[in-house]
């Protein structure tokens, strides 16, 4: 067991967990994006930074990948720990504003506005959906691309993947609630169920109460709405 | 060579090549620097010129040629180094070959192409003597020039290989760890960590047998740094040796050297260095049968900077993505594949040998506590001497940048270094006195980094710096970070946007908060210092980023979207000289004279007396031809076009009796704001002193460059019906301020100017026939009095110092005139046409002498004793100090003394000032807003002269376009400041097509009255002009106003021939 400081709260943790999983715990709130029980931490996001050790050497890092170390300072929501995470989520929101999940962050940390110039990007990077495909899925079909303002998520080469099983978990777990394949063309998309309005799911006919994890895709109530007004 | 298989072995071989050594080297040796850098200079061309001359000659048996790498004195390239007299030929063209390689023969030095200092115009016959290399310390470096990197034996004859048998002899760990702890070396690749505390984890860490890995990072990716490539491509054997020595020290088996694709004659001569070691039995398994095994090999990368971050750098060679991962686990526990992996730099292992050579303790000796041995700074930028520089830690920044690196390039003074490259931060030139090492420069908000040393000017805008190192670092950021990605891209954006004249000061806040949350929220070295650039120029240049966001200009001219055409933006008052000259070009003479008048209401006496702020920014000028002859064109118009065909556009007081503006100075400070004034309606009073108007125009400067009647001509254009000018009354005497607001004036405008001359402070000067220069020059113009007589001496090196030197000359009864200067000509600031034509019309100029005692008998002056000087240390201007020299005083015989050493604002004009309760400085100007002009009591405002000391014309004429402005709005009630705009060009005029192709790029040559005839008269000694030479010195114009004036042209895709212009 190892024991350390946590807002001046002794604390004791199995080796291995990490800062974020003591935070939790112990029941001190901190915010996450890229994180999600079940997949390896990343650190992609920042947005969980705390402030560890004490003085000229005291730094931010990031509490998901951060194991506990015996004897450890922390502190979750020191000054600095919170001016670094309002700039974060102005960047955010600079971004991607109309993610329902960063707008949520935002409003809990009281910004309601961002000194940016305004971006409609639907991929925040943070390396959700490369993890879940990867790891809970394991078809390893999406990963990262290129470097800097070039860094994107696909499939090599933007190749149809043979690897993608369709099954949708990219989609589920996307904070930005944006596909990351937003092709009008269905013959390249992965799913092909993002930009358009025909229903990703082709076999809607065939099933009546088809559970869709397409959530908020209302294409299929557009198309089938005209079917029951005529009658089945 | 036989592959030797024991210790012993080694060292019989290398006793037997050091005693070789000397037979084979009594022969001068042609040393050729053969870097990339020597490359490509031409290195390989005067190689092959040199091996041709030598078999030509069957010299073989007389000379012998040595082909290294990189030497460091890269400015020179490509030259020559003789061995073993030192002798160094820089700057060699194919042609001068010959003659150095007979030199070197027949033993003597050609003097005709010997390295030759031009500051101190002094030749050097020892390379050890030339001052850039005389202060460096080149124990790593300094082996370059004497081996070539592709033979070992080179290596070995410089006692290489010396510290690998040492090790390899008693490969004991704790002995080796132990003299590296005791050098106290710092890792060089940047981050200072001590290696031999990583050497000490290295060794500790992993399980027994567990394999470890040593690699070398060579992926050198600062631009402007290029150390480790010359080591490597220099002498790769000594980087092997440093890695052989760590590998036995941690106890690794394999070597890896990270090194950079771009730079391939460093990996061909490493793969080269590698293939020789082995050969000799020096790398592989089981070396020298000690049981052993150390193998090297290179890895290339790819083209990421962010792969030179130590955790990218193990990602890339295991095939990955370069992406940094969190720290801890730290690569010496999880490195390379999950083993134990210690990260040196190239230059910390190529101090390794010689750390085991000497011993730990001998080589703490160089540098500083804490901060020992040598440092390889690549020198580059505005500076004379751009190289490699080897110097102990320690050392001042001032040091390597003036005495090393020889001093600014240009005349611009040095500004700023900028170390560490774009993880680094800008040190101001206030602060070179720091001494470089670890500490001291992160404590003044940058870094050492890999050494990259870029030393800015005045011509550099700090703001642009910025810029380009985010520019930089967002394209080599990684991405995983959100905050780093987007944090540099946001970065960017500001600074773009401050460069372009679109941000306000809250971005300024923006930024800096945005860095600072950037430095403490990203994962890797990149994004913690990413944010460097930027800090580091805010702290110490915040006031040029205001520049540029308030008042929207950029002072270095550099960023295009403020700067628009530099003419425009350099002159004080805006004048559009692009526009006049475009028009002169297409003949259009009327159209020019609007241009100039709009801006200026003293065109005439501007085109005479201006000092062309202008012509020093012009394009033209500063792409290395010559500028355009802007102010002989402007005299070219004013010569044909009359004042009064200039017919301003003039407003009326609607509401009720127009208000009453008193001004006070006649000069061209005080008529201009009569005029913008008069133009609005106003009722203007100007009060002058003297009997005249016209200020220093008239009082001070010289018929002979500005004739009276060109003065009163312009004046009397200006003076209308709303003006009303009163002479011969004073400020304090005759009227008061607290009087004029009583009498019914709703704002004073006090244009005093500068009228006292300073003292020299030196005994005896208030003689008979010493004369300050103001008083000589008012005698001359006012009351037409010749006051010099005989021998005339005159001190001082500004333009008032030859106006009066040409003055006296002009007098009946003067002998000589001889002007005396502190400084060297070149500093002179006098304009140098003046200068040059002072000394055509035979004044003598004496530099380097300070007057030290004034002779007088009976009461009247009879001479002058000087001091002679010699330049000294660098003073905080960047200019050499004059310091007398103890026994070189002199006398001079003299009749009159005119001292010229600057203006004063006088008690008498600041005086009066006081007493209204005027705010007053200690330089005894009178104190205002430099936004506003306005002073500390309500609606006095003040300008020219008399708030800036002595300065020049147009200077005061911009300040009382400005007062113009800022005193209709308070008469307003109105807000005086307010937000400014961008000074761009933004009407059209269109090009004229030239008919003949213009073979010349000279500027044209304006012509002066023969020095005989002149020194006779005071008439105007400038001629205007003639057509075509204004034509075509108008028709060089680069024309820089067309990138932001010319309409878009639309390709119409329908048409196939022409095109359509929108």
């Amino acid at each position: 067991m190892i024991t350390l400081t946590i807002n001046g709260l002794e604390v004791s943790v199995e080796k291995g967990t990490t800062l974020l999983e003591t935070a939790n715990f112990y029941g001190f709130p901190i915010p996450t994006l890229c994180h999600m029980e079940g997949l390896t931490p990343y650190g992609a996001c920042r947005l969980c930074v705390v402030e560890i050790g004490e003085g000229p050497n005291a730094r931010l890092v990031t509490s998901c990948t951060y194991p506990a170390q015996e004897g450890l300072k922390v502190r979750t929501a020191s000054s600095r720990v919170v001016k670094a995470r309002r700039m974060i989520l102005e960047l955010l929101l600079a971004s991607c504003p109309q993610s329902k999940t960063i707008q949520d962050l935002a409003a809990a940390h009281e910004i309601r506005q961002q000194r940016f110039r305004q971006e409609y990007e639907d991929c925040i990077l943070c390396g959700l959906c490369v993890r879940m495909c990867e790891e809970q899925m394991a078809a390893k079909a999406i990963g990262f691309r290129g470097r800097g303002q070039n860094r994107s998520i696909g499939t090599p080469f933007d190749i149809k993947s043979e690897e993608c099983r369709l099954c949708g978990g990219c989609i589920y777990i996307c904070p930005a609630c944006q596909l990351r394949c937003t092709y009008t063309d269905p013959e390249k998309a992965i799913c092909g169920g993002c930009a358009n309005l025909a229903p990703p799911c082709l076999e809607i006919d065939k099933f009546d109460n088809m559970m869709c994890y397409m959530e908020p895709c209302v294409a299929c109530e557009i198309v089938r709405a005209p079917r029951d007004k005529g009658g089945k | 060579m036989k592959k030797l298989t024991s210790v012993q072995e080694l060292f019989d071989f290398r006793q037997r090549v050091l005693s070789e050594k000397d037979i084979e080297y009594d022969k001068p040796t042609l040393v050729i620097c053969a870097g990339t850098g020597g490359q490509a200079s031409g290195a390989n061309d005067v190689i092959r010129v040199i091996k041709r001359y030598i078999l030509e000659r069957s010299l073989q048996e007389r000379i012998a040629i040595r082909i290294t790498g990189c030497q460091g004195f890269c400015e020179m390239d490509p030259f020559i180094l003789v061995q073993p007299g030192r002798q160094l030929y820089p700057k060699l063209r194919m042609e001068d070959i010959p003659l150095v390689i007979d030199s070197a023969v027949n033993g003597y030095v050609a003097e005709s192409l010997i390295y030759k200092d031009p500051r101190v115009n002094k030749r050097y016959h020892n390379q050890k003597d030339i001052p850039f290399f005389k202060k460096q310390t080149r124990t790593i470096l300094g082996c370059n020039e004497n081996l070539d990197p592709i033979r070992i034996l080179n290596y070995i004859e410089l006692d290489g290989y010396a510290a690998a048998e040492k090790v390899l002899s008693n490969p004991d760990s704790e002995w080796i760890i132990d003299e590296v702890q005791k050098s106290g070396i710092r890792g060089r690749g940047g981050a200072g960590f001590p290696t031999g505390k990583k050497w000490e984890f290295a060794h500790a860490s992993g399980r027994d047998n567990e394999q470890k890995y040593i690699i070398c990072n060579a992926d050198e990716g600062d631009p402007g740094a290029y150390m480790d490539r010359s080591l490597l491509e220099g002498n790769p054997h000594a980087i092997l040796e440093g890695m052989l020595i760590a590998g036995v020290a941690i106890g690794a088996t394999r070597g890896i050297v990270y090194v950079r694709s771009e730079y391939p004659l460093a990996i061909k001569h490493t793969l080269i260095a590698i293939r020789q070691a082995r050969d000799l039995g020096l790398l592989g398994e089981n070396i020298l049968n000690t049981g052993i095994d150390f193998d090297i090999e290179i890895f290339r990368g790819a083209g990421a900077f962010v792969c030179g971050e130590e955790t990218a750098l193990i990602k890339s060679i295991e095939n990955l993505m370069g992406e940094p991962r969190q720290r801890p686990p730290y690569p010496i526990e999880k490195g390379l594949w999950g083993h134990p992996t210690c990260i040196n730099n190239v230059e910390t292992l190529a101090n390794i040998p010689v750390i085991i050579n000497k011993g730990g303790k001998e080589y703490a000796k160089v540098g500083v506590p804490g901060n020992t041995g040598t440092k390889i700074f690549s020198l580059v930028g505005k500076i004379k001497n751009t190289g490699l520089v080897e110097v102990p830690l320690g050392t001042k920044i001032s040091e390597v940048v003036y005495d090393i690196g020889g001093g600014p390039v240009g005349s611009a003074k040095i500004k700023a270094v900028q170390t560490g490259g774009p993880s680094g931060g800008c040190i101001p030139a206030e602060k070179f006195d720091l001494s470089i090492d670890y500490d001291s420069l992160t404590e003044a908000g940058s870094i050492m980094g890999s050494g990259g040393m870029i030393v800015m000017d005045e011509n550099t805008c700090m703001v642009d710096v910025a810029k380009y190192f985010m520019n930089f670092l967002k394209d080599e950021s990684c991405g995983k970070c959100f905050t780093c990605r987007k944090g540099t891209q946001r970065m960017y954006e500001i600074l773009d946007d401050i460069s372009k004249g679109k941000a306000t000061l809250e971005h300024l806040d923006l930024l800096e908060e945005l860095a600072l949350v950037v430095k403490d929220t990203t994962m890797c070295g990149l994004g913690q210092s990413a944010s460097n650039p930027v800090l580091s120029t805010l702290r110490y240049f915040r006031k040029e980023f205001e520049r540029h966001v308030v008042d929207k200009r950029c002072d270095a001219f550099v960023c295009k979207d403020l700067v628009g055409a530099p003419c425009q933006s350099a002159c004080p008052v805006g004048t559009e000289a692009w526009r006049y000259v475009a028009h002169i070009a297409r003949g259009e003479y009327e159209e020019a004279y609007q241009t100039i008048r709009e801006a200026n209401p003293f065109p005439s006496v501007c085109a005479r007396v201006c000092h062309h702020p202008c012509e020093e920014k012009c394009r033209a000028g500063t792409s290395g031809g010559d500028p355009i002859a802007i102010r002989a064109l402007k005299r070219f118009i004013t010569d044909r076009i009359e004042p009064s065909s200039y017919k301003p556009k003039r407003d009326v007081w609607t509401d009720g009796e127009p208000p009453k503006v008193a001004i006070i100075g006649s000069g061209p400070a005080g008529l201009t704001t009569a005029h913008y004034l008069s133009l609005k309606g106003y009722k203007i009073t100007i009060f002058e002193t003297e009997n005249k108007p016209g200020g220093m125009l008239y009082c001070a400067i010289p018929s002979y460059r500005l004739p009276k009647e060109v003065i009163d001509k312009e004046i009397n254009s200006l003076l209308d019906e709303n003006i009303t000018l009163k002479c011969n009354t004073a400020l304090g005497r005759d009227i008061t301020v607290d009087g004029l607001f009583n009498d019914g004036y709703k704002a004073v405008f006090l244009a005093l100017g500068a009228h006292k001359s300073k003292p020299l402070r030196l005994e005896n000067e208030n003689v008979e026939g010493v004369f300050p220069s103001i008083q000589f020059l008012k005698s001359c113009n006012i009351k037409n009095q010749q006051l010099a007589r005989g021998k005339v001496g005159v001190i001082g090196g500004g333009n008032s110092a030859i106006d009066a030197a040409r003055m006296a000359i002009r007098q009946k009864d003067v002998e000589s005139v001889t002007i005396l200067y502190r400084r060297t000509r070149e500093e002179m600031p006098a304009f140098s046409e003046e200068i040059e034509a002072a000394a055509q019309e035979g004044i003598k100029i004496v530099t380097l002498v300070t007057p030290a005692r004034v002779i007088a008998s009976n009461g009247h002056l009879s001479g002058l004793e000087c001091i002679k000087n010699e330049l000294g240390d660098i003073d905080s201007s960047g200019r050499r100090r004059p310091v007398p020299i103890q026994g070189t005083e002199y006398t001079v015989e003299l009749n009159t003394l005119i001292v010229a050493i600057g203006e004063d604002t006088g008690i008498d004009a600041i005086a009066p000032a006081r007493m209204s309760r005027i705010e007053t400085t200690r330089w005894n100007t009178v104190k205002v807003n430099p936004r506003t002009l306005l002073t500390n009591r309500p609606g006095v405002f003040a300008g020219g002269d008399v708030v800036r000391g002595p300065n020049t014309v147009i200077e005061a004429i911009a300040d009382g376009k400005k007062a113009a402005g800022m005193i209709d709005r308070y008469i307003r009630n109105e807000q005086l400041d307010g937000p400014s705009e961008t000074c761009i060009p933004r009407i059209y005029v269109e090009p004229s097509i030239a008919e003949e192709e213009i073979t010349s790029g000279k500027r044209i040559e304006t012509q002066r009255a023969p020095a005989e005839w002149r020194k006779r008269n005071f008439a105007e000694v400038e001629v205007s002009l003639s057509i075509d030479e204004a034509t075509c010195e108008a028709k060089r114009c680069l024309r820089c106003d067309l990138e932001f004036t010319q309409p878009k042209v639309e390709i119409d895709e329908h048409v196939t021939t022409g095109v359509k212009v929108q």
